[in-house]
């Protein structure tokens, strides 16, 4: 197959099936069960400070043991953080915290954030989406 | 790369099909008024910089109101056209399912009217001579030129995520008119349900204050292939000052990103792994 024909097969099946297939970053929360909260303890691997959503990675050791299992927890952007309080050092790989979040809904190791609290510290963050819905907001 | 060369991919396919759907739709926006041959702006003036002293106070960040966004996608929802509202039906039923449609995940920007309809994140407004110009974050390239200086929209313009916007001011508001979208650009109600316009969509806006720190933007929405009327629907963003809440970069392909270091120790990024558009591993990490 030729680059023409392949850009217009291409074509074909974005056209035909939307763009589902897409893997980037910028996706509705709605793949989050929003009726569900779950609390895990663990210790971060890395905090992801980056547009369209950030990310902490962390680090779970499964109860009865076995290997620490890595759990991807994924949050808003950092405008939004920044104006809820938070900075891109709030969290850093070997911070032991605990993390409220609504799961995958097929179990996979992953959720959508509520809050975030530093163990050591006892400091709770949270994305507060709607906290702007006012004017002269400090 | 791996992640890079997809991407590459996919503009092209996103490339091609918009080459395919203007041969077999015809794109939007017909020409609204002949213009002069090349035209060429003066330069401004001095008067031109003290006349926006005269034009209402709109600096600041304006965050949007989102639980209103959610109100008036309920209680006013656009005058879909049967065959459209099947597909929005469905939408609805795959986001309550917890499989939302992703309208807005290929990081493209979210194009017009959407940004102004479904946006979480703020903006800026800019006022220079002959201009207004609306600055975004959230993917990257939100941004939008109002020309205000009188001219008409060209007799063919580009379609364009944000179309071709001219406005004047009728005392406090800005009306803005704005064609030449290109047809994927979605009109969407919320991040998992909308329809590309499928060409031919065209928007007037009232941007004005309501009130020293509220701004309202009444949309007049005209999209042929998707409603059976003009959609009329508002929207309201609120200002702030305090400096936290100023615009920050936001280039969405780096979401897809971690840092990394390559073989000779250069900061670099390297993908991440996802499964159903959700992040599942920093495996470069």
């Amino acid at each position: 197959m030729n680059r023409a024909r392949l850009e217009v097969f291409l074509a074909v099946i974005v056209c035909t099936f939307g763009f589902s297939a897409a893997t980037n970053a910028h996706h509705s929360f709605a793949v989050y069960d929003q009726t569900k909260t779950e609390t895990l303890k663990g210790t971060v691997k890395a905090f992801q400070w980056t547009n369209p959503h950030t990310v902490i990675w962390i680090m779970v050791q499964p109860e009865g043991g076995g290997q620490p299992q890595e759990w991807t927890i994924e949050t808003t952007s950092p405008g939004v953080l920044t104006r809820s309080g938070w900075t891109r050092k709030s969290l850093n790989p070997g911070d032991r915290v605990s993390v409220e979040f609504h799961p995958l809904r097929d179990g996979s190791h992953g959720g959508g954030l509520e809050a975030v609290t530093l163990l050591d510290t006892g400091q709770r963050l949270q994305a507060k989406f709607g906290a702007a819905e006012k004017p002269g907001l400090q | 790369m791996n992640k890079m060369r997809l991407n590459t991919g996919w503009v092209a396919a996103f490339a091609a099909c918009t080459a395919a759907c203007a041969v077999t739709i015809g794109l939007g926006a017909a020409p609204v008024h002949a213009t002069d041959k090349d035209p060429v702006d003066p330069a401004p003036t001095l008067k031109d910089y003290t006349t926006l002293a005269t034009l209402p106070d709109w600096s600041g960040t304006w965050t949007p109101d989102m639980t209103d966004q959610v109100k008036q996608e309920k209680t006013n929802p656009p005058p879909w056209k049967p065959e459209t509202a099947k597909q929005i039906k469905k939408m609805y039923a795959d986001e309550d399912a917890g499989r939302p449609f992703e309208i807005i995940d290929h990081c493209f920007p979210t194009g017009m009217p959407s940004w102004m309809l479904i946006t979480h994140n703020a903006f800026e407004i800019l006022f220079t001579p002959g201009r207004v110009t609306i600055l975004g974050e959230g993917d990257g390239n939100r941004m939008r030129r109002i020309y205000t200086d009188g001219r008409p929209h060209p007799p063919d313009p580009d379609p364009s995520f944000h179309g071709h916007s001219i406005g004047h001011w009728d005392g406090g508001t800005l009306v803005i008119d704005t064609v030449a979208l290109l047809p994927q650009a979605f009109l969407a109600v919320n991040e998992a349900v909308g329809i590309p316009n499928n060409g031919d969509m065209h928007i007037v806006e009232r941007l004005h204050l309501q009130g020293p720190d509220t701004l309202h933007d009444d949309l007049t929405i005209t999209a042929s292939k998707l409603l059976t009327k003009p959609w009329v629907t508002t929207r309201t963003y609120y200002r702030q000052r305090a400096r936290k809440y100023e615009i920050v970069e936001g280039v969405c392909p780096q979401g897809s990103f971690i840092d990394a270091k390559d073989a000779n120790g250069n900061d670099t990024f390297a993908p991440i792994t996802f499964h159903d558009n959700v992040p599942v591993g920093s495996k470069s990490k």
